[in-house]
């Protein structure tokens, strides 16, 4: 038997003909994204029906109660009201990068363990970051930031600057591939075993035993519990985390 | 089926899972967090619209309890009022019922005392005649002899004064 760990599949190549950019490719990504996408706004949409304003129901409740975590996880980091207009993007992230993570429950791929995702999330960050920096200190204190303490640290700084969106994005793409890769591996490597030890059995009860993966019940289960629950949580509450500190502070000067 | 290479950033992906992202930002603002951001701010007003009230109530308490106290406090310094003043009255017209009853008294008295006195002199004369008329029989039934009545009458008025200088 023979393992191996591809990216997504590709279910459409559409060219476009545009240099760089490449052929559009309808891949696994983009549509569990839009499975993602469906399931968060529908559970919106379900949780916020006959909202009322007293009396109010269990959905109603756990609305509320997200709603209100968001808020309160955006101000008391940023400390303040300020930053008001971020908590709806904070929001989908986060929601976006756990429902993206916990489909692989399901069997489908995460569209988090494709780099380009990740990439798309980060660079979006960065851009947000650099806005609030130059709306804190004007393009001038922003270039300037760069020598600070002193002019010789600014290739140190350009590059820290630049390793922030990269560095978010490969935390993340990399926790989620990791949990793909050893979750997969161990599954192999266990049906490969099963199929070995259950071979040596003489007979046609060998032949058949060995074609059933039985060593790969239990260790994966408990594997993926880390893997898919603990880890997707992680990585999105941190992802989340680390935008809003980088605004923060970028907003701070 | 094709698939793509495990770590790669596919462009159109890229540029795919930024809409996205900002989709899903819109949906979740406009699904999520506008109703419920309304519901809460409906539910603070309504919370503030009663701690007011509650307030304004409290205040009007506070007025009619203030006013009561004092009215209290009014009626109180009435009837103290009245009380001293009943208590003053009282007093004068005790001391005048004291001092005419002295008077009335005093008065009795001095009228008794009069009369001890107009009594007692009458009781004199009516002596002093009694005395007279029997020393003129006395002395006649002594004398026996007929003696100038004017004589007599100068002689006993002369006793009868040293009658009276002696009691």
């Amino acid at each position: 038997m023979n393992f191996d760990i591809s990216g997504a599949k590709i279910f459409l190549k559409i060219p476009t003909g545009i240099p760089f950019l490449g052929d559009f490719l309808l891949s696994e990504t983009l549509v569990v994204s839009w499975i993602v996408m469906a399931i968060i706004t529908g559970l919106c949409i379900f949780l916020t029906r006959n909202l009322r304003v007293e009396n109010i129901s269990k959905r109603q409740a756990i609305a509320e109660l997200i709603v209100e975590s968001a808020n309160n996880l955006v101000r008391s980091n940023t400390g303040g009201t300020k930053f008001d207009k971020m908590i709806p993007f904070v929001a989908a992230l986060f929601g976006t990068s756990i429902v993206s993570n916990l489909i692989s429950l399901t069997g489908l791929r995460s569209p988090t363990a494709d780099l380009s995702t990740e990439a798309a999330w980060a660079l979006t960050v960065y851009v947000i970051i650099i806005a609030n920096k130059i709306k804190a200190g004007g393009v001038i204190g922003f270039l300037k930031g760069f020598t600070q303490p002193i002019p010789v640290m600014t290739p140190f700084n350009i590059l820290s600057d630049v390793a922030t969106p990269i560095s978010m994005a490969c935390r993340h793409f990399g926790n989620i591939l990791s949990g793909v890769v050893i979750s997969g591996l161990i599954y192999a490597s266990l049906t490969i075993a099963s199929s070995a030890v259950l071979g040596l059995i003489p007979g046609v009860v060998g032949d058949f035993l060995s074609n059933i993966p039985i060593f790969a019940v239990g260790l994966p289960a408990i594997v993926g519990f880390y893997f898919d629950w603990f880890s997707s949580a992680m990585q999105a509450f941190i992802f989340t985390m680390l935008t809003i500190m980088y605004i923060a502070n970028a907003a701070e000067g | 089926m094709e698939s793509q290479q495990l770590v790669t950033i596919i462009p159109w992906t890229f540029i795919a899972q930024i809409l996205n992202l900002f989709i899903q930002v819109y949906l979740i603002k406009r699904f999520l967090f506008k109703p419920i951001n309304e519901v809460l701010k409906k539910r603070q007003e309504a919370a503030d619209k009663d701690i007011q009230e509650a307030k304004k109530a409290k205040e009007a308490a506070e007025a009619v309890k203030t006013e009561y106290e004092s009215s209290m406090s009014d009626a109180r310094g009435e009837a103290n009022r009245i009380i001293e003043d009943a208590k003053k009255d009282a007093n004068l017209r005790a001391e005048e019922l004291i001092k005419e009853a002295e008077q009335h008294a005093s008065s009795i008295k001095a009228k008794a005392e009069e009369d001890i006195r107009l009594e007692r002199k009458k009781a004199l004369n009516e002596v002093k005649d009694e005395i007279g008329s029997i020393a003129m029989d006395i002395a006649g039934k002594v004398v026996e002899k007929e003696i100038h009545e004017d004589e007599h009458k100068a002689l006993i008025d002369e006793f009868l004064q040293n009658v009276e200088e002696a009691s």
